[in-house]
């Protein structure tokens, strides 16, 4: 760990004689200035983009004065800027020299969209770089920067990676505005605060904090935005480079804040006085601070009944264990503890690993890597050829190498058992880490046994509780034990019984669901009425 | 920091080692699995001992389809001591003998007349076998023969064996499950003596041990549970059979279900029920300082056969029914407690009783307690209850008649 975190040293020395950053500082103030003449602020622009051809130039007659009309081609809306064209300036040839003509334009163009006056150059490239549309006049030394976005996107549809029977289809887009209403629309209170934020030096990726206020921590909701603020990258590509740099402990394999592409779980988390970041660009919404049973909570279980959803979760956890510790049993009951299989068992293991050339360690870690390569090229290749690689696949390891004596088929199972298992934690980043440590504890399993399972899952309790996610222990409610926020761990508490946030995210305004909640049969008095009239 | 985790890391890998106590890995090709264990006296070494191992690919259908040819391969060797013995098989086994899956151990009648306790401290200190494995004697018969037989029903022929233990302890009440554990129990105890099952093989002796006896729907050679062996001093003193080792197993409350036949209006076990429950309380009475045992059993059953006149709607007819099963249970355990007393071995536990209710009286008794057990006085009484008769109220004998 150490030499790492030296090469990491040495590689940031480096990165600050980056001459892109020293292009970047700051100009002459003077510069900075729009000129007046029109043709000298195209030219400046033309040189600044490098002549890059989606960048448009309209010149235009505005009463005496020209002008010009920049914008991004594909960010910025142009059917609704060539009607503006069409009907405002082109039409309205008046000629009066008595007004501002700088003043008519604006009062013009107020009809595109919302106007500002920019007089700064970095402005401008802000401006044109996130779609909206700059008029300059002859003879004036600002410009008009009126919002015109619109560029092609993905329109709302169904969450790919985590699916609900029961909850609702929408997910969300690479868009910001529109993720932000997606909250918005199912959070209708002044209390949903948005701040925004630009973050990647040359990429400038908008990002959103969202939290409610008055049940957020203040305290988490500014370490948060102490955490983005010291963000120094080049770029953000998607939510998943800013969880990696805000997050409390790197050297770990768990997940320490939750992402999702579902409104729905990213409302509920806000509700419970999470934050939510949502990043520019991706789909992907960021949720802090995470703790570790929230991995194995999917919507679902907050849409059926508590007594099946308190069912599922924990054979959730039960699977999770399977995924984790599968393979490595099944070395160490091989190898070491032959005499905790029941004989039966025993011996039909013993026949069916008689022809295996291989100890049960290395047909155990071929079979892993055999599954996990297989599950990485699914997921890499084109639809056309993936189902013809899965069904090889599935020959490959389900029969042709058990027919040729191989691996034995209760390995085949063993495999396929945690595999399966595997796909049922509802979080892909919780899952992921089940996978790393699996082929851990197999090694542990090797060389100790059973004892050295125990050690491996010891290793990893201890591991876990050291863990933080915002200051919150990773483990929160169970360790420390903390009964009062029992209702959603291994139990999930009917809705009506969930009175309180969990107290350990959020502070202040804590009650969720009033008294007498519990539903039940109507009232004695009513029912005497009901069969009185009936009568 | 990085200092003292890396220290900390290296000090858990260097204690690695002398945690692990089981550092013995063995993958499952690699052993042999012993199914069962016979001793016999030696010719030249105290103990023949006979191994017998499993051949996992013919007992489990592989990928090849079913397992062909024998299911198990039987190797003998001799020692003064078993370890030796064991050691010995080596030599001639190409496998580690691995013994956490033994089921059973058969002694031969010699052995368990003299020797038994030279065997008990191995399978006791040995950390792979279980104390759990049945004991039990073969009568007749050498032990070798009872671990190289094969069996028609059971792929594995010790599941035979202590299958058919634990069946004939469910249904019929003639044998008990008994372990070394419990073995060892008895013959450490002051106031109990062990007994064993007793096994013997029926038929051809010599074909036992042959494929060929598979052919045969009717096996030429049977094994099969036979007798109770009643220890006295860790030695094989006699055997008990039949209603009398019921009895026996009564008394020790291990009797889950069996039958019971009645005489009826002249005829000869006319009425049958067939038990379904039953408790046994023994209780010790000390009397004008001698200790009388009392034995209270409460049974209920079924009519399971009627194979004469009788009105079994009638309440009292039922009543009477009830008082003969008593009768005929009583007897069988009054039978098998003066078997017991003739051999002077306290099978019973009647001892470890006295001792409890009584300890002082339980110091002067001790010494001569196979004396004391011989003239013990033990009341039985029977509280017997015919729950149902069956889905048929009358037998069609009532009609027949008519």
């Amino acid at each position: 760990m150490s030499i790492l975190s030296s090469m990491l040293k040495k590689k940031q020395k480096k990165r600050q004689n980056d001459n892109y950053r020293q292009k970047q500082d700051p100009q002459k103030p003077e510069d900075l200035l729009i000129l007046s003449d029109y043709k000298d602020n195209m030219a400046r622009i033309k040189g600044e983009f490098g002549n890059s051809t989606d960048i448009v130039f309209r010149e235009f007659k505005f009463g005496r004065k020209k002008g010009i009309c920049v914008n991004v081609d594909g960010l910025t809306n142009q059917e609704l800027i060539s009607e503006f064209f069409m009907e405002s300036l082109s039409v309205s040839d008046r000629d009066d020299n008595l007004q501002d003509s700088f003043q008519l334009l604006a009062d013009k163009v107020v009809n595109l969209g919302n106007i500002q006056l920019i007089t700064d150059w970095n402005q401008v490239y802000d401006a044109l770089l996130s779609g909206n549309t700059l008029f300059f006049l002859d003879g004036y030394n600002h410009a008009i920067n009126v919002e015109t976005k619109g560029w092609e996107q993905r329109s709302i549809t169904e969450p790919s990676t985590q699916l609900a029977i029961r909850g609702p289809k929408d997910a969300f887009t690479e868009t910001l505005r529109t993720n932000t209403a997606l909250i918005r629309r199912r959070i209708k209170s002044p209390n949903l605060w948005l701040e925004s934020m630009k973050i990647g030096k040359v990429s400038q990726t908008d990002i959103g904090i969202m939290y409610l206020k008055g049940i957020a921590n203040e305290k988490i909701v500014l370490e948060v935005k102490e955490r983005l603020k010291g963000i120094d990258i080049d770029s953000i590509q998607g939510s998943g480079y800013v969880e990696q740099l805000i997050e409390d402990q790197a050297w770990t394999t768990f997940p320490t804040t939750y992402h999702s592409e579902r409104p729905d779980v990213v409302t509920s988390h806000i509700l419970e006085g999470r934050i939510a970041l949502i990043v520019d660009g991706t789909p992907f919404v960021v949720t802090a601070p995470a703790i570790f049973i929230q991995f194995f909570q999917a919507p679902d279980d907050y849409y059926s009944r508590f007594d099946i959803s308190t069912g599922i979760r924990i054979l959730r956890i039960l699977s999770f264990f399977i995924a984790v510790i599968g393979p490595a049993v099944y070395i160490a009951a091989t190898t070491f503890h032959q005499e905790m299989i029941p004989t039966t068992m025993a011996i039909a293991i013993a026949a069916q690993r008689e022809n295996v050339p291989f100890p049960a360690f290395v047909e155990a870690l071929v079979m892993e890597i055999l599954f996990e390569i297989l599950r990485e090229a699914g997921l890499r290749l084109p639809r056309a050829v993936g189902q013809a690689v899965s069904i090889v696949g599935a020959l490959v390891i389900g029969q042709a190498a058990v027919q040729a004596g191989f691996v034995s088929p209760v390995m085949v199972i063993v495999v396929s058992i945690t595999a399966i298992a595997n796909f049922s934690t509802p979080s892909f980043a919780m899952a992921i880490a089940a996978r790393l440590i699996r082929f851990i504890l197999m090694g542990l399993a090797t060389v100790l046994g059973f004892y050295g399972i125990m050690l491996g899952l010891m290793f990893m309790a201890i591991h876990l509780c050291s863990l933080r996610s915002f200051g919150i222990p990773y483990m929160m409610p169970l360790a420390p034990f903390n009964p009062r926020n029992q209702q959603d761990v291994f139990v999930r508490f009917p809705v009506w019984a969930m009175k309180n946030r969990p107290t350990f995210i959020s502070k202040g305004n804590m009650v969720r669901t009033g008294e007498n909640q519990k539903p039940g049969p109507p009232k004695q008095e009513e029912n005497n009425q009901t069969s009185n009239g009936e009568s | 920091m990085m200092k003292k985790i890396f220290v900390i890391a290296i000090l858990f890998l260097l204690l690695m080692p002398m945690l692990s106590a089981c550092w013995n890995q063995k993958e499952l090709t690699d052993l042999a699995f012993v199914m069962a264990l016979g001793v016999d006296k030696g010719e030249h070494k105290k103990f023949d001992v006979t191994f017998q191992i499993v051949i996992p690919g013919n007992v489990s259908s592989g990928q090849n389809g079913e397992g062909q040819g024998l299911p198990i391969a039987v190797y003998t060797s001799s020692g003064d001591t078993l370890t030796e013995a064991a050691r010995k098989a080596t030599k001639k086994i190409s496998r580690r003998l691995y013994y956490a899956h033994t089921n059973l151990i058969a002694v031969s009648e010699d052995i368990a007349k003299d020797g038994i306790l030279d065997l008990m401290d191995a399978l006791d200190r040995d950390p792979e076998f279980r104390t759990t494995t049945e004991l039990v004697v073969t009568r007749n018969t050498p032990a070798e023969v009872l671990v190289s037989a094969l069996a028609n029903l059971d792929k594995l022929p010790v599941n035979k064996i202590t299958k058919e233990i634990k069946s004939t302890e469910m249904m019929l009440g003639e044998n008990m499950s008994i372990n070394i554990d419990e073995f060892l129990a008895g013959l450490v105890s002051n106031g109990k003596e062990p007994i064993l099952n007793g096994f013997i093989v029926k038929g051809d002796v010599e074909k036992a041990s042959e494929s060929e006896d598979l052919q045969h729907t009717k096996a030429v050679a049977i094994l099969a549970a036979d007798g109770l062996a009643v220890f006295k001093k860790g030695r094989l003193t006699g055997w008990i059979d039949h209603e009398k080792a019921r009895g026996v197993i009564w008394i020790l409350d291990k009797v889950k279900s069996t039958s019971v036949n009645v005489d009826w209006n002249g005829r000869k076990d006319a009425i049958t029920m067939a038990l379904l429950r039953s408790k046994t309380k023994v209780s010790v009475e000390i009397k004008n300082g001698k200790p009388i045992i009392h034995i209270v059993i409460k049974d209920e059953g079924w009519i399971s056969e009627a194979n004469t006149v009788v009105d079994l709607m009638s309440p009292s007819e039922i009543e009477k029914i009830d008082r003969l099963v008593e009768e005929e249970i009583k007897q069988q355990i009054l039978a098998s407690v003066k078997a017991a007393q003739k051999m002077k071995s306290d099978i019973f536990g009647f001892g470890e009783r006295i001792h409890r209710k009584d300890p002082k009286l339980w110091k002067k008794l001790k010494r001569n307690w196979h004396d004391h057990f011989a003239d013990l006085e033990v009341n039985v009484k029977v509280d017997s209850y015919i729950r149902r008769e069956g889905i048929r109220t009358k037998p069609f004998w009532s009609d027949l008649n008519k």
